[in-house]
């Protein structure tokens, strides 16, 4: 983790790294239609919403999501791609609690018209959103085409094998492939695809070779492109091909992301490419993007005590010379007054006016 | 240095044993020890003992790498963890247990007494049965005997318990057994130490 004394200052550096892009920032509202998130469920990453009733009668939503907002309140271009971020607060579980939390949430959508171009921007805006936390960081991506082309060869089996896969389980795997007789070849290329994991180059070799279908096969070339952009630019060390990145299928179609900090114990960042989540608000066109949980890892940074050129102590005779000596030492650096030196803060200087000698 | 979570008990001590005799053993350790964090010295690994309920937790939240945890634990929690190997250790089964004389009357909702609630639940719900859940924490063979469940969703491994009690199996729900878990995280970033060790780990168990 760099060394940041406080979350802010990464927002301020994504910020600029985004606007530099020529992304435009989108600014939802607090409270947004429950249905809205009713109908979507599975899109969001915790069920519960916080409800209220507006005054009009309708159920309203503290907004758990932004991006829900943002396609419903944006006409996708048929030519070109409109480029978004947001950094807002969203109200949801945060990961390993089961209590309600607003959290930082920071992201960046791309909807339209969207391209090789459009796919590769945003990989390589999220090596530099991850850089911006962290040196250390790795990129997990996937595509939800390879795991469904895999998936439908097993027919009826194909939710468990989206478990096994979820958790690179190949010992229950083998165990039903047992017991349901799967053919030998289904074997070994679930097996493959599920202990798929390092550098782009080696790791699409191998899942070349396992290829069943076209849409696995389409997928592979795909991914080939787009690491193979992030390679040339240098981003090459920190991707990894993971197939066991689970991102819900009725929303996600393509390229799928995870971010991972050296030190954070989950997910910091996901994504994709979510066409679909587009046709089910009835919108044409395209859209990929992602979001940094930037709150959900706040206590990781670095939190130095906050550091103050001059403490002023006074005490009920000395409240109008501390307030004259505060004026005149704002000149020269920050001043804090106080009746007596408080916790967690460093001072440079300490003026202490309850003592006769300094006043 | 890689961080392994052990359940407190037999299976902890055995899986310790086991990892010892592929090299990482610790010279702190000792089975009669109070001590609940004991490393090597040369810095290869870190063992904590903890409930074995709790195992999963550890992991997933990052305070250890790896960890073993039974199969049930993981059914009923679904931890957010790569689940890397079957041990084979500790090896019994989740079960639909009930009195003797027992049949199901599928006019009423069945009360079911169990430890492990949402394995029940998910059960049922596939094979599209209406329960009523009892939570309890121990001693679950009571619930038939005294009236107050139907059936009973626990872990079976000899029987014996059930036998002594006038109860039966009716159904197997599934095979339960000793899992490798590692953090999603840690197979990231120390992918090499924790393949080396389920590798060391896979063998030793052939072994065995």
């Amino acid at each position: 983790m760099k060394n940041f004394r406080r979350e802010e200052n990464v927002t301020e550096e994504l910020i600029s790294l985004y606007e530099s892009r020529g992304f435009t920032r989108y600014k939802p509202g607090c409270f947004e239609e429950y249905a809205l998130y009713q109908q979507n469920k599975d899109f969001l990453i915790g069920k519960n919403v916080i409800t209220f009733s507006g005054l009009g009668g309708k159920l309203l939503a503290m907004r758990p999501d932004v991006t829900l907002s943002l396609i419903r309140h944006t006409e996708p271009n048929a030519v070109n791609a409109e480029k978004y971020y947001y950094v807002e607060k969203v109200y949801r579980q945060a990961a390993g609690s089961n209590e309600f939390k607003e959290i930082n949430q920071t992201g960046v959508e791309i909807i339209g018209n969207i391209d090789k171009v459009c796919e590769v921007e945003i990989s390589s805006l999220i090596c530099d959103t991850l850089s911006a936390v962290s040196d250390g960081y790795i990129l997990d991506i996937s595509h939800m085409e390879f795991i469904e082309g895999l998936l439908e060869c097993f027919g009826p089996y194909g939710g468990a094998m989206r478990d096994f896969l979820g958790r690179k389980d190949i010992h229950d795997f083998y165990a039903l492939a047992e017991r349901q007789s799967f053919d030998e070849r289904l074997i070994n290329c679930f097996v493959t695809a599920a202990e798929i994991n390092g550098e782009a180059e080696k790791a699409l070799k191998i899942a070349e070779s396992i290829v069943l279908n076209d849409r696995m096969a389409k997928a592979v070339k795909e991914l080939k492109d787009v690491c193979g952009y992030l390679e040339k630019a240098g981003y090459g060390s920190k991707i990894n091909i993971n197939f066991s990145i689970a991102n819900n299928a009725d929303y996600y179609n393509g390229i799928i992301f995870n971010g991972y900090i050296e030190g954070v114990a989950h997910r910091v960042l996901s994504g994709g490419r979510y066409d679909k989540l587009l046709d089910k608000l009835g919108k044409r066109g395209g859209a990929i993007g992602f979001a940094l949980y930037l709150g959900e890892i706040e206590r990781y940074f670095v939190s130095g005590y906050p550091e103050i050129d001059y403490l002023v102590l006074y005490d009920d005779k000395t409240q109008e010379i501390a307030l004259d000596k505060a004026f005149e030492l704002k000149k020269s650096g920050s001043v804090r007054l106080a009746r007596r030196v408080p916790e967690g803060i460093c001072c440079k200087n300490i003026i202490d006016l309850t003592k006769e000698a300094a006043i | 240095m890689i961080n392994v979570a052990l359940p407190k008990g037999r299976l902890g001590e055995k899986v310790y044993a086991l990892l010892a005799s592929v090299g990482y053993q610790c010279e702190e350790y000792s089975p009669d020890s109070r001590k609940l964090i004991f490393s090597d010295k040369r810095g290869e690994v870190n063992y904590f003992w903890v409930k074995p309920t709790d195992v999963a937790v550890y992991v997933e939240l990052g305070a250890a790498d790896v960890g073993v945890c039974g199969k049930d634990i993981l059914d009923e929690y679904e931890p957010d963890i790569y689940e890397l190997a079957d041990l084979k250790l500790g090896k019994c089964a989740m079960c639909v247990a009930a009195k003797r004389d027992w049949h199901d009357v599928s006019g009423a909702p069945l009360r079911v007494a169990t430890k492990f609630p949402h394995t029940a639940e998910k059960f049922y719900a596939e094979i599209g049965r209406d329960i009523e859940i009892i939570k309890l924490n121990g001693s679950i063979e009571l619930a038939p005997v005294l009236g107050i469940s139907d059936v009973i969703v626990d872990i079976v491994e000899t029987g014996t318990t059930l036998r002594e009690n006038d109860l039966k199996v009716f159904q197997q729900i599934s095979k339960i057994s000793a899992r490798l878990i590692c953090n999603k995280s840690s197979y990231k970033f120390k992918y090499s130490q924790v393949c080396a060790l389920r590798e060391k780990l896979k063998g030793v168990l052939k072994d065995d």
